[in-house]
């Protein structure tokens, strides 16, 4: 199931999806000035350190998932490659 | 379901089989005091004899009600420990020492007990006990070992020292090993009570019935009723300042970075604090969330070893049991590397991923059941601690 290798691609940041079901994934790195994740994936520069980035779109309203269970819910719509916390979800 | 995987039921070590079918990864001869007037004079004893393991719990007199009950189980549960092959059992009255004695008819492991009162000096009753557990020592010395299979494991699953290392290295690849355990037919116990608040969704999804989750949410309410009565409101403080500046948005996803230890498995059960689980499969332990007394909870329920998940060091263990520190954290394996079992930071670096993880745990396992020494085990870490409730008479 779940493949939770991450890749050190070069210049990509170190980033982690602990289940497969996952629409976040944790930073494990503080390549702040780094907009891209080894999958590829554009991601906001400046996301720190054991912080979360969404994976895709995450509607308002709808469920943040991480360990492949429900975390929360975004308060407000979250963009792909967006930073994932408490000021847009609870 | 999961009984249609139990063909991954292999080998994977080998054992000390006991009269009740369980299966010791270790053939302990323990010196066991049951009350703390002869905590001392036990470990002076047990000092004297090489390979004795001391148990010396520091037990009262005067435990009312409950507590008196929890204490007494939890004096047969130490000898009737698979992991327990022999047992001088030190107490200090004649009266004491007889009712250890018919306790222990059935156990089918060499015994003896000792009442110190019935000793005469303090040399020669330590003479005594060293004469004993030499004996003991070479009754078992020959003890055959039989296979050790996956469902002839409970383990013990545990978290010390948290950070978010182990929220995404240790705990998770812990939880790996737990979806192959229990596919295979074995057992794990999970514990801390505190720590489940927030994960109640999770709970009711992860039960293998509603009676279950509600046995399992039962505990956390009284956990909560106990923390409002101190005036602790759990829910409004947590994720904590510090959390959130680590990343943690939530307080289920706090709960989690711990709960993932028990991988994708169900609960099967609901244990209070020391009670042996009454079927194969994973089971929730309530007990508090002190790493010593969480561990005795556990393996007094029967678990022949422990996995413990660390993000900064924690020196815990729990004497009767191996106890296995797995850690995530560079900075903690380059600073404790005498005091830690396995490395998974390659998993946050990039080198290997959860199921590589499983695998060596695996492995490690097998190598300790023949014989291997945790490094808790190398600098004699561990405590046993049981939970007291009341004030003592």
């Amino acid at each position: 199931m779940t493949k939770a290798k991450p890749s050190a691609a070069l210049g990509a940041r170190l980033s982690l999806q602990a289940h497969s079901r996952d629409n976040v994934a944790t930073l494990l790195d503080a390549q702040l000035e780094c907009a891209t994740i080894a999958s590829g994936l554009a991601i906001d520069r400046g996301i720190p350190f054991g912080h979360k980035v969404a994976l895709c779109r995450i509607a308002k309203g709808s469920e943040v998932i991480k360990y492949g269970v429900v975390i929360g819910r975004a308060t407000s719509a979250i963009r792909q490659g967006e930073h994932v916390h408490v000021h847009n979800i609870a | 379901m999961y009984m249609s995987t139990i063909s991954h039921d292999v080998p994977i070590g080998s054992g000390w089989r006991r009269s009740d079918g369980r299966v010791g990864l270790r053939n302990h001869v323990i010196a066991f005091s049951t009350v703390a007037l002869t905590d001392r004079i036990t470990s002076l004893a047990a000092a004297r004899v090489k390979g004795v393991l001391p148990i010396c719990p520091a037990f009262q007199r005067g435990l009312r009600g409950a507590d008196a009950a929890l204490q007494a189980n939890m004096i047969k549960a130490v000898i009737a420990h698979p992991n327990v092959g022999a047992a001088l059992i030190v107490t200090h009255d004649r009266a004491a020492a007889e009712t250890l004695e018919a306790d222990c008819l059935e156990l089918g492991k060499p015994i003896i007990v000792l009442s110190l009162i019935a000793q005469a000096g303090m040399q020669s009753a330590q003479d005594a006990m060293v004469a004993h557990l030499q004996a003991l020592k070479a009754e078992i010395a020959e003890s055959p070992k039989t296979a050790l299979h996956f469902s002839d494991l409970t383990v013990a699953l545990e978290c010390g020292g948290s950070d978010a290392t182990s929220a995404l290295a240790a705990n998770p690849a812990i939880g790996r090993f737990v979806d192959r355990l229990i596919a295979a037919g074995g057992t794990a116990i999970v514990s801390e009570t505190a720590e489940f608040l927030g994960g109640e969704a999770v709970i009711r999804a992860q039960s293998q019935s509603e009676a279950i989750a509600q046995d399992i949410l039962g505990y956390l309410c009284i956990e909560e009723q106990m923390m409002r009565s101190d005036g602790t409101n759990y829910r409004g403080v947590n994720p904590t300042a510090e959390n959130i500046e680590a990343g943690l948005s939530t307080l289920t996803e706090k709960t989690m970075g711990a709960f993932c230890k028990i991988g994708s498995n169900r609960f099967a059960g609901a244990l209070p604090f020391g009670e042996r689980p009454p079927v194969a499969g994973l089971h929730f332990m309530h007990t508090p969330f002190f790493s010593p007394t969480s561990l005795t909870g556990m393996v007094l329920g029967g678990a022949q070893i422990s996995l413990f998940a660390m993000g900064v060091y924690n020196p815990s263990g729990m004497p009767l049991a191996p106890t296995v520190k797995i850690c995530g954290n560079p900075k903690t394996l380059s600073n404790w590397p005498d005091g830690i079992d396995l490395d998974v930071s390659e998993i946050i670096t990039g080198g290997s991923d959860y199921d590589d993880a499983a695998n060596t745990i695996l492995k490690l396992i097998g190598e300790i059941a023949g014989g291997k020494d945790t490094r808790a085990e190398e600098w004699r870490e561990g405590q046993i601690i049981i939970p007291i409730s009341q004030l003592p008479l």
